[in-house]
């Protein structure tokens, strides 16, 4: 859902008329004359007076609902599914605290709480995704192929191998994508981030950071190597309490966050002479998108370990399904989410009993997905 | 000019003495140098006569076969990659991150699983593997576009591999027993590995030693064009499949061994470039000294560093690749081949 504050015309008139062809409106709304809202969108508050008026694209409200109600079917679908299979009306009784104990039990105490976390992991991933790709100009610059999964993963190994803290996860998940981050932009400064050199730099952090996982995993005891194996390829199963009631947090303020640079990501989709000539601070604007993007990666890692391809097609549904006038960070957040829940719920039940990780579901999906991106013919990317 | 090339040869010529001599050191190290509890001294005594069982086993029945099997690894993994980088004429092309040893690992985890156990037959079916990972690969160095840009290909090899580690990662889920014994496999590993591997590998080997020495000449006109190498009398589609299967088998034989071990082949042609130049036939020789010696040393950090235990070989190459890999990358222009 795009948001558009209009600020009283007085004070940006410069930047808006530059803005679009939509600026217009901003003006008129100040002298009082009723105007046409652009087509493609809905205006609300004109009459108010403030000056202050609020554009919302219909595209973009209609993939936004098809998408949450996709996200509650697939989420019902994930509840009724599994070793005991529920009817869908069971479930809700169940959910609003009726029906019998073992189903009640069962589905708030084992299946709700998965679903939350796969959710909560999916959205982060996904919009920490459409971040990076904005800010980086590159479609294939996700925190995942540019090897922040991996840092945090091997910050947050060591943090579960050497010491047994439930907050620590997420604590050294953080540590470790901001060491990533810092190493592949800082290695890449010479070439910029649109090309592939940006990428394959940071595969090479990231396979880096996968041997040093594997070097932590490979001194301790064989127990302890095992259980934490799952997790390193990303999975639902090993998360903590405390880190899923962190990721909720951080996304949320990320979320809230991500729509305050909503605006700037738009125009720092151009170039950087651009972008500054529209009156984005892009110095400032890129370190927040940053901070935001790695944030959120790291949280979600500290969760269900590194499940990085839900960052590459989560924005790519998105931006599929939205125009190409914003950048469509809600709707990337609901398919990251949808797509989550749905790898987990195929990883859960189609080779029942036999568990697949979720991050090997989404690396079978985001694989082909990635050479197809690939081996198309050379376009602009982002 | 020709005394100046002649040094040069000669220079190389010493060079490659010092690098053969540098292995044999190494070679001597490793027999040394383990994580158990039989010291560098024991060992040395013990080869210089002096009558311990404990060390007798532990240096010829252990630490030997060991040795012997990272010198064939490192051979055979770093002609590969001169081989694959030569023939997609991309100086990042290499077997483990293009997704060949991938191919080959996914054969044999499937193998494994399907009830497969005798070691010739893990070796023939890692060799079908990397056939088909190496084909796939250069199909896709094949495509518009893609195979013309080195850093495309690697990435399009990256998201290759990535998929097929999924995969096998999927198959060894449904068999515990499997899962238990491949997954240290799966990291590259010289850890346990018995003698009779190695004579497994080695007719292959030698087969691929007889097919490289035939298609050295051809490969070196094959870098000067495609249309070049016709015109010259070679078959650039004949070069270009016998070079497919020679990398095929030794990334096959190397894998079914040692495990998936990457960056090996990149980093080796790469320091082997440095010393001979851009021809491949030069380039082959100083592989041949450079893999190994890379291996051994590898392998022998891998066992000292967290001794007791031991690290897997795959991590260690790993670490010391991925620098390498950057610093191409950054390079402002990649080298043509």
């Amino acid at each position: 859902m795009t948001l558009r504050w209009l600020k009283p015309a007085f004070r940006k008139q410069g930047a808006a008329a530059l803005v679009s062809k939509h600026s217009s409106i901003g003006i008129a709304a100040h002298d009082d004359v009723p105007v046409k809202p652009p087509s493609g969108y809905w205006r609300l508050g004109e009459r108010s007076g403030s000056g202050v008026s609020i554009l919302i694209e219909r595209r973009a409200v209609w993939v936004n609902s098809v998408l949450i109600l996709a996200l509650v079917l697939a989420g019902i679908t994930y509840l009724c599914l599994g070793s005991l299979t529920l009817g869908p009306r069971e479930v809700i009784s169940a959910l609003a605290g009726q029906g019998d104990m073992m189903t009640g039990f069962m589905v708030q105490e084992l299946r709700l709480p998965r679903l939350i976390a796969a959710c909560l992991t999916g959205g982060a991933f996904a919009l920490a995704g459409i971040l990076m790709q904005t800010l980086a100009r590159n479609r294939l610059a996700t925190p995942g192929i540019i090897g922040i999964d991996n840092g945090a993963t091997a910050f947050a190994v060591a943090s579960v191998v050497g010491m047994s803290v439930s907050l620590a996860p997420s604590a050294m998940a953080l540590t470790g994508a901001v060491t990533a981050a810092v190493l592949t932009f800082g290695l890449a400064a010479g070439s910029g981030t649109q090309g592939y050199r940006f990428i394959v730099a940071g595969i090479g952090v990231g396979a880096v950071f996968g041997a040093i996982t594997q070097l932590l995993l490979a001194r301790v005891a064989i127990d302890t190597a095992n259980a934490a194996y799952p997790w390193t390829v990303g999975s639902l199963n090993a998360r903590s309490g405390g880190s899923v009631q962190l990721l909720g947090i951080g996304l949320a303020l990320g979320f809230v966050a991500a729509l305050a640079l909503a605006r700037s990501l738009t125009v720092l989709r151009f170039s950087e002479a651009t972008a500054s000539g529209l009156g984005i601070n892009t110095g400032a604007r890129r370190i927040q998108i940053l901070l935001l993007s790695v944030v959120l990666t790291a949280l979600a890692v500290a969760v269900a370990g590194p499940v990085g391809m839900v960052g590459l097609i989560g924005p790519e549904i998105a931006r599929a399904l939205s125009t190409p006038r914003h950048v469509p960070v809600v709707a990337a957040t609901l398919a990251g989410a949808l797509v989550m829940v749905l790898a987990d719920l195929a990883g859960r039940t189609l080779l029942a009993p036999i568990e697949l990780p979720v991050g090997i579901v989404t690396a079978i999906i985001g694989g082909p997905w990635l050479l197809w991106i690939l081996m198309r013919p050379q376009r602009s990317h982002a | 000019m020709k005394v100046a090339l002649i040094t040069r040869r000669l220079e190389q010529r010493t060079l490659l003495a010092l690098l053969l001599t540098a292995l044999v050191a190494v070679s001597v190290v490793s027999l040394l140098v383990g994580a158990g509890t039989v010291s560098p001294s024991q060992a040395l005594s013990m080869l210089l006569g002096s009558d311990d069982s404990e060390a007798y086993f532990v240096v010829w029945e252990l630490r030997a076969p060991r040795t012997l099997i990272g010198i064939a690894v490192g051979m055979a993994l770093g002609v590969s990659g001169a081989l694959l980088q030569a023939v997609a004429r991309n100086p990042l092309a290499e077997p483990g991150l293009l997704g060949v040893s991938a191919g080959a690992a996914f054969a044999v985890a499937l193998a494994l699983v399907l009830g497969a156990s005798a070691a010739t037959l893990r070796i023939s079916v890692a060799q079908l593997g990397a056939l088909v990972g190496c084909l796939c690969v250069l199909g896709v160095a094949r495509w518009r576009g893609v195979g013309n840009d080195p850093i495309r290909l690697v990435l399009a090899g990256a998201a290759f591999s990535a998929l097929l580690g999924a995969m096998t990662s999927m198959i060894l889920l449904f068999d515990q027993r499997s899962a238990d014994e491949v997954r240290f496999w799966v990291i590259g590993s010289l850890a346990g590995r018995r003698l009779e591997d190695l004579w497994a590998v080695l007719p292959s080997m030698a087969f691929c030693t007889v097919l490289i020495a035939l298609i050295a000449r051809p490969l070196s006109a094959l870098a000067l064009g495609e249309r070049m190498a016709s015109g010259l009398g070679h078959h650039p589609q004949l070069i270009r499949a016998m070079v497919v299967l020679c990398v095929a088998l030794l990334v096959g034989a190397a894998t079914a061994i040692a495990g998936p071990i990457i960056f090996v082949g990149l980093v080796v042609p790469f320091i082997a470039r440095a010393f001979a130049g851009p021809d491949i036939r030069r380039t082959l020789w100083f592989c041949l000294p450079i893999g190994p010696l890379i291996i051994l040393a590898a392998d022998i950090i891998s066992r000292v560093v967290v001794s007791p235990s031991e690290l897997p070989l795959g991590v260690l190459t790993a670490l010391c690749g991925a620098p390498v890999l950057i610093a191409a990358v950054r390079a402002r222009r990649l080298p043509m081949l």
